[in-house]
């Protein structure tokens, strides 16, 4: 029973690293754009499909297929940005966090339907990165699980480094704290909107790519880790990256505990879902703020 | 009301009274469906168009009021209107519940909160088959035992033109005002005597109970329910219905579910396609066109016809 514990703990860590990425999308959008994208966890399940042609059609070897994955799912973003998110930058466009919402819900429903018809109902499942499993004393984990918690590591470290070292970086944190402000000092504030949403897309579709050979890919693979998103970014804080990354550990862990110890294991796996929109609406009932929200970043 | 609105009006209802005459069983049943989503978008447009108070959860309100007058009338044995009715007081009671827990949040704080809610209840109504049938759906007796389609419509227009008369009274009254003041800035309308608390809470339960409504005549229209009622994609489809009409007017909000309803079927050899349509139109309404086709159409209609400005198009789409 320990064991049990111990391996969905960690099974909670390697999800939770998942989770950290798409959450880190969605905050490195909300920041910005001030905008909630009701369609991130659909970006993140295109992701997961881009990699898969990637490797079926062009036969890209699998670890690469998530690079291209970010890339695509960059590019979707942008196009998204560019054509249905420009009112939001118009002085004349009135309530544009309303206007955000009902877009990116729109797109949501948009997309999940568009790869049904495009990629078929049925789950697919790309390849592994690499094949069998790390074995020592009673813990098992696949060879996957470790490669895609890795690869998280790796994209968020890459995150937050980018974000305080370069020049674009420190350009998107000044966007996010005042845009007038950032104008003033000569930084093109529609070129970093729309690197913001593209940036945020891509984590999300290279989250998505890295989930592939774990679970399958399905067009609604993206409702679950929509909402777990959310949960996270507002756990962590609205708009704050480390805030969202420490939060996405820690949901991951408390949802593969909460699998491993729930009474009934015929209904744990359902609930498994419920429990992190439970979350989610505790932390919105009694701490809207989350626990490392920055001021600037209060959702209006 | 103006007598050429009177003459309209009248108009309208007398479509409505001889349409199942004109149509066969299959087009009377769209129509009846139409209605209930009729019935959900105007509830839906009450709460985010007038109100301000965005819900993704409104479908989780339809489903809940559709099981749980199932449920009433399969574990009380009581007769299917009184499980009906109390099912609408649930939703109602439900409604002014999480409209209170929610007073603190706005904007998409609520959306998302709203849509956890519908979800959780969803994978409860899911995974507790023993109670509700999970997947494979809860039997739900018909309303009437007959095989035609003729009582069942209606009482579902009798529904709508009662719903729609309450919540058009409603919103032509101060409450429209307040409800309008709370979504254009709480604080300022706070500041001006409006009781933003009272007012939150009393447009979540009722527009909560209409959408009850709606769900409670759905169960023993179709004769089974599945959780799927309250999925997401469901959600979807109210939110373009309105939103396609124009979610700042009742009658623009029906006349958007009926319009998306008849496209739905009228669309069926593009089967899968359909939804993809819809979010596309979606799309296309709110980015150019964010007060609805219908608001634009009457928009145009009058820059053709200078004389039509005098009168209010179905219910003052444009404002």
């Amino acid at each position: 029973m320990l064991d049990y514990i111990l391996i969905q703990a960690l099974n909670g860590l390697v999800i939770g690293v998942i989770y950290a990425v798409i959450a880190a999308g969605l905050t490195v959008i909300f920041s910005i754009l001030k905008i909630v994208n009701f369609a991130h966890g659909e970006v993140y399940m295109m992701g997961g499909y881009f990699g898969f042609f990637a490797i079926a059609l062009l036969g890209i070897p699998p670890f690469a297929s998530v690079i291209v994955a970010m890339l695509l799912s960059f590019a979707l973003s942008v196009l998204f940005e560019r054509t249905l998110l420009t009112p939001l930058y118009s002085p004349t466009t009135e309530r544009k966090g309303d206007y955000g919402i009902l877009v990116t819900f729109g797109i949501s429903i948009l997309l999940r339907n568009l790869a049904i018809i495009l990629f078929g109902p049925f789950p697919l499942r790309p390849p592994s990165f690499f094949s069998g499993s790390f074995s020592a004393g009673p813990i098992l984990m696949s060879w996957d699980r470790i490669f895609a918690a890795g690869a998280g590591v790796v994209m968020l470290v890459g995150l937050l480094l980018f974000l305080s070292r370069s020049a674009w970086g420190q350009a998107l944190n000044a966007v996010s704290q005042s845009r007038e402000s950032a104008a003033i000092v000569g930084i093109n504030d529609r070129l970093v909107y729309t690197l913001a949403f593209g940036l945020g897309g891509g984590l999300a579709g290279g989250a998505g790519a890295l989930v592939g050979p774990i679970y399958a890919l399905s067009p609604s693979m993206g409702l679950v880790p929509d909402t777990q998103a959310f949960a996270i970014v507002i756990l962590g804080g609205m708009g704050s990256v480390g805030g969202s990354i420490i939060a996405g550990l820690l949901i991951g862990v408390s949802e593969g505990l909460f699998v491993a110890l729930f009474p009934d294991p015929s209904r744990s796996l359902a609930y498994a879902q419920a429990f992190s929109l439970l979350v989610l609406m505790v932390v919105l009932l009694f701490r809207p703020t989350g626990f490392f929200g920055r001021a600037h970043a209060a959702m209006e | 009301m103006r007598s050429g609105n009177l003459a309209g009006l009248g108009c309208i209802l007398l479509v409505a009274l001889v349409f199942p005459f004109l149509v066969d069983t299959y087009w009377q049943t769209v129509g009846i469906l139409a209605i209930f989503y009729a019935i959900v978008a105007a509830s839906w447009a009450l709460l985010v168009g007038y109100a301000g108070q965005f819900s993704f959860g409104h479908m989780g309100f339809v489903s809940l009021g559709a099981y749980a007058s199932a449920l009433l009338v399969q574990w009380l044995a009581i007769p299917i209107p009184l499980g009906m009715a109390g099912a609408v007081v649930l939703s109602t009671i439900v409604g002014a519940g999480v409209g209170f827990i929610c007073l603190r949040m706005r904007g998409p704080y609520l959306a998302i909160f709203t849509m956890a809610f519908s979800e959780v209840l969803r994978i409860v109504l899911l995974t507790e088959n023993e109670v509700t049938g999970g997947a494979g759906g809860l039997e739900v007796a018909p309303l009437f035992h007959t095989r035609s389609n003729l009582p069942s419509y209606y009482l579902a227009l009798g529904l709508l033109a009662a719903s729609l008369g309450i919540m058009s009274l409603m919103v032509a009254s101060r409450w429209g005002l307040f409800f309008r003041a709370i979504r254009e800035n709480e604080q300022a309308a706070a500041a001006g005597g409006v009781r933003v608390v009272r007012f939150r809470v009393l447009v979540f339960a009722i527009a909560s109970g209409f959408a009850g409504l709606a769900g409670t005549f759905y169960g023993p229209f179709i004769g089974i329910l599945t959780p799927d009622i309250g999925s997401v994609d469901q959600m979807g489809i109210v939110v373009a219905m309105a939103m396609i009409g124009g979610a700042e007017s009742l009658p623009a909000a029906v006349l958007g579910a009926f319009f998306v309803e008849w496209m739905y079927e009228a669309l069926r050899a593009y089967g899968e396609w359909r939804l993809v349509i819809f979010g596309a139109l979606l799309l296309l309404t709110m980015r150019f066109a964010r007060n609805g086709l219908l608001a634009l159409a009457w928009n145009q209609a009058v820059r053709v016809v200078p004389a039509w400005r005098r009168t209010q198009p179905a219910g003052g789409a444009a404002e």
